[in-house]
């Protein structure tokens, strides 16, 4: 593979980019690296341009539409109640969910789930929970009787590589929007929304959450997957990128750049120590930026 | 009864139950004069949004919004037909429409909603050459992000916009209207809520520059009188939303260009 290097060079002279590009994949994009760029004329530890948009969805509670290059992720929170479970009288529950519908990728077809939903589904909700962003308590509504269950489902629009890095940035988003609807407990011992037009006709009972709208987020997780080629670190990978070079790390780090979770789901590709650290520094930046997007979509929601 | 950990506890919405909404609403729908819940004229559509090229990684896409009724078709292909497939002459549709489980307003299972499939499937070959691609399938998705009325008649003509964006040859673009019949009065692009509370209903496909119909359903109570007049505002309202798709594929055909 060492002299490949030269010889792809008569080759890829001869040929024409995109043919050359489909032939010897491998070949195309280890030539960029060593111009230390990749096809889309990104250097290698950048990420792709990500924007955030809050309240995407309005029949949801809580929403939000993340996009990492063409990546697209909408992920909405339904909040429903439910009794909770006697060892923790006092505690809600979150329920996530990481759906790939054939829309998204030529993959997938309907009735065969992709295989990499449920891998997803289960490492966002690992990280959504050890990383401490929400106390359950909060959701709690009447001690032993009543709490919420908040269903958080995130939908893959468009895949285009690092899909789990821009479903915990839409699921993140998704919980700073989340407005939890004021309700109040009647009679039969439901949990129903409280109307202030339904007031007047008779006495109604008093809200139980008035001032719980918000849920308070403490220490944010925010993720950056790499892919370790060789001595190369290609930050925020494409499809393409994924298919052709298949050593995965994703890193998770929260807004105070503490570590909550490292994955590295085999792959050819070792991981050493000074490559590790390399990620992480690598992630380290990107979580700033990513928390100043966020942070700009939330002053956006609240100027409108 | 307390739930053990990881099965997922017997949940329910907090909402109002759509029971007492019905109660309340029924008089007010059956009256001959009412004003719609949105503002809009018994004859009037909601505004509609059309965009073609939503997801990359198809061949071909389209979003489209119409009020609260939110779609994305995603095409693919032509590709090679299923291995059981038999060989074919002429090109394969594959039709898959499904909801996201916040689509509605009390949260949903996935379910495969294969009558809303197959009539999106019967409402589009007619417009499509299958002899151009023989031997191969083409295959169109749907995803409903929010139901808001409508569906149906928003996912066909999302989805001819979406064919085209995927160059797949067609006589025509295909636009679909619906009509609800409540008591006395003709309401054209019905929001869930009318949806819930009509006595009929009326949807028209059609091909507006060729003035053919691809799939013409009618479902509930009917005076003939009624259908004509329904027929007529579909056809209508087709060509109408005809322009407005073709004028979207222009656009996104000249910034291409540039």
């Amino acid at each position: 593979m060492v002299e490949s290097a030269k010889g792809m060079n008569d080759l890829s002279s001869e040929m024409e980019v995109d043919a050359f590009r489909r032939l010897f994949p491998l070949r195309f994009h280890e030539r960029h690296l060593l111009e230390s760029v990749r096809p889309d004329a990104r250097p290698l530890g950048k990420a792709r341009d990500t924007s955030l948009a809050l309240g995407a969805v309005a029949s949801a509670d809580g929403s939000a539409l993340a996009k990492i290059g063409s990546t697209t992720m909408l992920a909405a929170i339904k909040m429903e109640v439910m009794t909770p479970a006697k060892e923790t009288p006092d505690e809600g529950c979150i329920a996530i969910e990481f759906h790939m519908p054939a829309i998204c990728s030529p993959i997938v077809r309907p009735g065969r789930p992709a295989e990499a939903a449920p891998v997803v589904s289960k490492q966002l909700s690992d990280t959504i929970v050890s990383s401490g962003m929400l106390d359950l308590k909060e959701l709690s509504l009447v001690s032993g009787k009543a709490a919420w269950m908040a269903y958080l489902d995130i939908y893959c629009l468009d895949a285009d590589g690092a899909l789990f890095d821009a479903a915990l940035l839409a699921a993140v988003a998704a919980f700073s929007h989340l407005q939890i609807p004021v309700v109040s407990l009647n009679d039969d011992g439901r949990i129903v929304v409280f109307s202030k037009e339904s007031e007047g006709e008779k006495p109604k009972n008093k809200p139980v959450n008035e001032e719980k709208r918000k849920l308070k987020l403490r220490s944010i997780p925010f993720g950056l997957t790499c892919i370790i080629h060789k001595n190369y670190i290609l930050a925020d990978p494409t499809a393409e990128e994924e298919s052709i070079m298949e050593t995965l790390i994703t890193i998770v780090l929260d807004s105070s750049y503490q570590l909550v979770s490292l994955y590295k789901p085999g792959g050819p590709a070792l991981a050493y120590q000074p490559i590790i650290q390399d990620c992480i520094a690598l992630s380290r930046q990107r979580v700033g930026e990513l928390q100043t997007i966020l942070n700009e979509a939330i002053c956006d929601m609240e100027v409108d | 009864m307390a739930a053990k950990a990881g099965t997922t506890p017997a949940t329910y919405s907090p909402s109002p139950t759509t029971n007492n909404k019905k109660k309340n609403r029924t008089p007010l729908f059956s009256d001959v004069d009412w004003v719609r819940p949105d503002g809009r004229d018994f004859h009037q559509c909601r505004p509609a949004f059309l965009r073609t090229g939503a997801v990359n990684a198809a061949s071909g896409s389209a979003y489209a919004e119409f009020g609260n009724t939110k779609v994305i078709v995603s095409i693919f292909g032509p590709r090679e037909s299923k291995k059981a497939m038999m060989y074919s002459d002429i090109g394969r549709l594959n039709c898959n429409v499904s909801y996201t489980t916040f689509a509605t307003p009390v949260r949903s299972q996935v379910s495969d909603n294969k009558d809303i499939s197959s009539q999106l499937h019967k409402s589009l070959e007619g417009a499509i050459m299958l002899n151009t691609f023989p031997k191969t399938t083409v295959d169109v998705f749907a995803l409903v992000l929010e139901s808001g009325g409508c569906d149906l008649p928003v996912i066909i003509s999302c989805a001819s916009l979406a064919l085209a964006d995927a160059g797949i040859m067609m006589y025509d673009l295909v636009a679909a209207v619906s009509v609800s019949c409540i008591g006395k009065n003709l309401v054209i692009d019905p929001i869930s809520e009318e949806e819930n509370h009509q006595d009929g209903n009326l949807m028209t496909t059609c091909l507006p520059s060729r003035n053919e119909v691809t799939q013409l359903t009618i479902t509930g109570e009917w005076s003939t009188p009624k259908i004509h007049e329904a027929m007529e505002l579909c056809l209508d309202a087709c060509s109408k939303l005809g322009k407005i798709m073709r004028s979207c594929l222009k656009e996104s055909a000249s910034t291409s260009q540039e």
